[in-house]
């Protein structure tokens, strides 16, 4: 039996790409092979051919018919459409239901050359770890003016957060800044950063602990 | 593409945005993929939960599928298979999930898919090198990929040490592949 012989390297990031497709991997080591699909394509390859060489197995997985949820799933990616703002009261609320829709769509820009103001401080004033959100009439950006990085292994997860609503993210702050596009600050919703396993939380939600928060004030 | 994917096409459409092309997207898949969903997450609720979430998901990422790269359907149920493997896998209780009955079912249904997947020729391939395993390693990938067995999970149940079960199973991979590429 070869059994005991090491593989080579090749045969090893096969061996990782093949195990992250079964999902045999605990939740560390998947967000490790996760964040290395990001930047190494060779690697992404052979993820996605492990990905089609085991597809033939997919037929054992039997039909369950499914239950209309296409009306939630649309109330969370286009609310607009779904609710038409028709009360001008309840138009602060579309919008910020429309707000969680356009971060769908976010873009990560390069940050503006002339800082525009500030729409929130995340973090007290000598906190350790402190942000600022900077609103400039088409982009939220969100710079760490304190502190570092999360450790290895880990990554500062950005979200927003209207009254009564559950979190939507804005993305990773995995350089000093993050910039998302945004068609305005809504005032009184809440900007918060938690710390996540490398990649991002794998639940849609925040899992880490909310290091920093603040509420974004009117301009 | 040299075969007929109509997923794809969808999909093209979807990353250009098409709210109609993504309804259809939904009214062909989603039983499959609730299927798969609630295999992995054995639980009914939980699993319609984790469709929103795969299907908010193929809205947001449809732009990268690449047709070139294989077909449609296989791509939505790795977004699937991933997403609920990370539920499972962030479960505080996730090692202790019970597996015994899932690879027993994974047993009675193995013969009429390896029929199913030799009727279908080019894909019958991975049947037949699923059959030079030893029966045992053949059942612990088939389960790990269907079920989103863990490897402490499956090292239980086969009852060897982890290490072991690692081995075997990555050996039991590279094997595959080289059947399947001879």
């Amino acid at each position: 039996m070869t059994d005991d012989l090491p593989l080579s390297p090749l045969d090893e990031d096969d061996a990782l790409a093949a195990e992250y497709v079964l999902g045999v991997l605990s939740l560390a080591d998947r967000s490790a092979v996760e964040a290395r699909l990001k930047n190494d394509t060779a690697f992404a390859a052979r993820v996605l051919a492990w990905e089609n060489r085991l597809a033939p197995l997919n037929d054992d997985y039997a039909d369950v018919p499914a239950p209309d949820l296409l009306p939630r799933i649309e109330a969370r990616l286009f609310p607009v459409a779904a609710k038409p703002a028709r009360r001008p009261l309840f138009g602060w609320l579309a919008g910020a239901l429309t707000a969680a829709a356009v971060v769908i769509g976010a873009v990560v820009l390069l940050a503006p050359a002339a800082p525009p103001p500030i729409v929130a401080t995340l973090g007290e004033t000598d906190a350790s770890l402190r942000f600022e959100a900077r609103f400039d009439g088409q982009a939220l950006t969100v710079t760490r003016v304190a502190g570092s990085a999360a450790p290895a292994g880990q990554v500062q997860q950005l979200w927003i957060i209207a009254p009564d609503a559950a979190p939507v993210s804005l993305g990773l702050l995995e350089g000093e800044t993050l910039a998302v596009i945004y068609p305005e600050a809504p005032a009184g919703w809440t900007l918060a950063v938690s710390v996540e396993p490398e990649g991002g939380s794998p639940t849609g939600a925040p899992t880490g602990p909310v290091v920093a928060a603040g509420v974004i004030t009117d301009l | 593409m040299t075969e007929e994917d109509p997923v794809a096409e969808l999909l093209f459409r979807v990353a250009a945005q098409d709210r109609a092309a993504f309804r259809d997207v939904y009214s062909r898949t989603a039983s499959k993929l609730l299927g798969v969903l609630l295999r992995i997450l054995g639980n009914r609720a939980e699993a319609e939960d984790a469709l929103q979430e795969v299907f908010t998901r193929i809205w947001l990422r449809a732009g990268r599928f690449d047709a070139t790269k294989g077909r449609g359907m296989t791509w939505l149920i790795a977004i699937a298979r991933n997403h609920a493997i990370d539920r499972l896998r962030a479960r505080p209780d996730d090692s202790l999930r019970d597996s015994a009955d899932e690879l027993d079912h994974v047993r009675d249904t193995s013969p009429t898919a390896e029929n199913r997947l030799i009727a279908l020729g080019e894909a019958g391939r991975i049947a037949e090198c699923f059959a030079t395993l030893e029966p045992d390693r053949a059942e612990a990938v088939r389960g790990a990929y269907l079920n989103g067995l863990s490897y402490i999970e499956l090292a239980a149940r086969f009852d060897v040490p982890l290490n072991t079960m690692r081995t075997w199973l990555r050996r039991s991979l590279l094997r595959l592949k080289e059947c399947m590429e001879a």
